[in-house]
């Protein structure tokens, strides 16, 4: 350090509160703001859920006899609350910019103050989304927005009038840019400032995870944002016609450009999700991870094919045989390099001497989760049998597995592996037990059956012959619900009984960086540059 | 320049690019669409300077109105019985049936899907805008041929007919008629008369 310069970053100087969470430029600081962010929008997206599952418990219309319409409201608005509100910030936001500059060991992300744009474009955004819920959206002026989170018009040009769906336009513009501004971020870090040494095949998978979902982003959220301005464009009385065949318009055409977008955008929820489990799984068997590179490139391999397989969500458009062979067959070859993941988790387990900690109890549950929602994938895969569950329950159960346990587990086994690494504070094992039981049973309890029930999605109500599912499906929200309050219940006792975490709580086996630190890291890591030896392993 | 710069400004590009490809969709769409004949897209030429052959296609005549649209549309003929290469002339008949000057635009496609490409329109009602007045019915003519090329490959063998099929939608805000003013006008007073 240069003399006179003063030593400040050496005494741990931290700025006073409001500097320090609204001006902030750490991106630790920045990625504990995500994950409060993500909590927060977490409760209210789950309680959109538990108020359908309640409505949908008994045949009939229990809750939503005002306006039946609120119900797809609230199916539109738990599912873009949860994937742009919930597990992006959590898994990108919160996790990536915790622990990738620390894992690569970079003092902090590339652009500090972009990051502090980042994040707070989110909330400014959820804001949006909100304000949609209250405001007139339908024909006859009800409130709030009813087309599903795929948008797809006219049902969001002609028949949305309101000022509902405007609102959902700008929210998602400005998550989107978020997004984009945070994928730069993120590449640029990662490409330029990793520690001497620290080569791209020895970074560690989740800094690899983090990458390939940056690079998805930056491709897939600038073609959302240029669909939802045509859309815009589109609702203007006397405006464009890009989706409306009376004006030579297509609305397929919209359908191909969402998906482009929207189907990366589920490999952006669940890479990040890979990339942590495979750290708990090889910290908790401790043995470095099996098949390192095969590993890191089996999530390049489902970033680049999964940019090809987009029509897979819309097979009933009327497409040429042809068109939906290659989409089945290219749908299918995910599977290969997602299996290759499975295989090598299972691997590192093989011959460890494995420690059924928390965050591994939630890993192999996700494993586990996982391959059941990937193997319902390859079945809806298969354009003549999707033909027939399009638009059912399957669909509802398959996504579910994959995100709702794939990458909501992903995101609970990151927060309690890093929990301590984070706050310095251990959890108390028996009540983060009691979450990740009545939670495991909860969801199986709540989709397992919507494998079964042969009934359509986003209607309010169902013949009486799918009465006894539903039910059993319902009663899955009381260990959910339970589940997540034993969550809450294990983060107040944490911080209240402030059992001092280690700088490295989990022993041999956890191999990165980031256990080299203190818990929580100083406010400004490595004050001595980290280098990577030749024979390290990540 | 730095190196974060340069990373930055390079991702920039990409992000920027991927922007530019979303808006201009569109016209890639359509583009697409004419080159392949995705989704019955057919072709288009000023003349018919195809040899005429001597394997015969029965094109059959499909005709449909959108909501909204207060026309009755129907072809005059069921189908058409032409010669690879010859000249067809079909007419489809559209009559007004509401009280006001309406502007429709109609779609067109052709199954089967593959067999599109070759299906080339030289005159179609659907290229423009059409204007009917209150009450009135209107002849709408469509000059096409079959490409003779199509007999060259033996997937298209099995093409013993195919069907031309149109839509028409209601133009809101007409590009070719202006209905605010005397044309308006006139449309009212034919309205009038219509009803009576």
């Amino acid at each position: 350090m240069v003399a006179g310069y003063g030593d400040d970053h050496a005494h741990d100087h931290k700025p006073k509160f409001f500097t320090r969470w609204f001006y902030s430029t750490n991106h630790k600081d920045i990625g504990t703001l995500y994950l409060i962010f993500a909590i927060v929008a977490g409760v209210l997206g789950g309680f959109l859920s538990f108020w359908m599952r309640a409505e949908l418990g008994e045949p009939g219309i229990q809750y939503f006899e005002d306006d039946i319409r609120r119900f797809n409201v609230y199916a539109t608005m738990h599912g873009l609350i949860m994937i742009f509100f919930v597990v992006m910030p959590a898994l990108i936001g919160g996790f990536g910019n915790w622990f990738v500059p620390i894992m690569i060991g970079a003092p902090d992300m590339a652009f500090p103050r972009m990051n502090n744009l980042s994040f707070w474009l989110l909330p400014t955004a959820f804001a949006c989304i909100c304000i949609s819920f209250f405001v007139p959206g339908g024909e006859g002026g009800e409130a709030g927005f009813g087309g599903g989170w795929v948008m797809y018009p006219p049902l969001s040009t002609s028949g949305s009038p309101g000022p509902a769906f405007d609102f959902i336009i700008v929210g998602l513009l400005a998550a989107g840019f978020s997004s984009i501004f945070g994928a730069i971020n993120f590449i640029t870090t990662i490409l330029n400032m990793r520690a001497p040494g620290m080569t791209m095949h020895k970074m560690p998978l989740f800094a690899w995870s983090v990458l390939v979902t940056a690079f998805l982003l930056l491709l897939a959220l600038p073609v959302l944002a240029a669909s939802l301005f045509m859309l815009l464009t589109d609702r203007i009385p006397g405006g464009t016609g890009f989706f409306d065949p009376s004006m030579g318009g297509d609305p397929v055409m919209f359908q191909h450009l969402f998906w482009f977008f929207g189907h990366p955008e589920v490999y952006i929820m669940i890479l990040p999700a890979f990339g942590i489990v495979s750290h708990v799984v090889s910290t908790a068997s401790k043995k470095p991870i099996f098949g390192y590179l095969g590993m890191a490139y089996a999530m390049v391999a489902i970033g680049v094919v999964g940019f090809v397989v987009w029509a897979h969500h819309m097979y009933t458009v009327g497409m040429h045989p042809f068109l939906k062979a290659y989409f089945v067959a290219a749908t299918l070859v995910i599977a290969v390099p997602t299996g290759v993941k499975v295989f090598s988790w299972l691997a590192t387990m093989w011959g460890g001497s494995i420690r059924f900690t928390i965050p591994m109890q939630w890993a192999l549950a996700f494993i586990i989760l996982f391959v059941i929602g990937g193997v319902t994938g390859v079945v809806l895969a298969n354009a003549s049998i999707d033909t027939l569950l399009h638009d059912t329950y399957f669909v509802v159960a398959h996504f579910h597995y994959v995100l709702s346990m794939g990458a909501v587990f992903g995101i609970f086994c990151g927060f309690y592996y890093w929990f301590g690494k984070m706050s310095g504070y251990l959890y108390n094992k028996w009540l983060a037990g009691a979450h990740f039981w009545l939670f495991f049973i909860g969801v199986n309890l709540i989709f397992m059956p919507q494998h079964f029930m042969d009934m359509k999605r986003r209607y309010v109500d169902y013949p009486v012959e799918m009465a006894d599912l539903n039910w059993l499906s319902t009663m899955g929200i009381i260990p959910t619900g339970l589940g997540m309050l034993f969550f809450f219940l294990m983060l107040i006792e944490a911080f209240i009984v402030r059992r001092p975490a280690g700088d490295n709580y989990w022993g041999e086996g956890a191999t990165t960086l980031e256990w080299t630190l203190s818990s929580p890291p100083p406010f400004h890591q490595f004050n001595k540059l980290p280098v990577m030896e030749y024979d390290d392993h990540h | 320049m730095t190196r974060n710069a340069k990373t930055l400004f390079a991702l920039w590009a990409i992000a920027v690019t991927m922007l530019v490809i979303g808006f201009n969709f569109d016209s890639l769409y359509n583009t697409f669409c004419k080159v392949t004949g995705y989704g019955g897209t057919t072709g288009q030429a000023d003349v018919n300077d195809s040899e005429v052959i001597n394997r015969t296609v029965r094109v059959n005549f499909d005709a449909n109105v959108a909501g909204g649209l207060a026309w009755e549309f129907s072809p005059d003929q069921p189908y058409m019985d032409v010669k690879l290469g010859q000249t067809g002339v079909a007419f489809y008949t559209a009559k007004n049936v509401s009280s006001k000057p309406i502007v429709g635009t109609a779609n067109f496609n052709v199954t089967p899907i593959k067999a599109a490409p070759y299906f080339i329109k030289t005159e179609c009602f659907c290229f423009t805008e059409q204007l009917i007045m209150p009450g009135e019915s209107i002849p709408m003519p469509v000059m096409f041929f079959v490409e003779p090329s199509m007999d060259d490959e033996r997937r298209y063998d099995d093409i013993k007919s195919v069907t031309l099929s149109y839509t028409f939608f209601k133009v809101e805000n007409p590009k070719d008629f202006d209905l605010s003013g005397e044309l308006g006008k006139q449309g009212a007073a034919q309205g009038r008369d219509a009803l009576n």
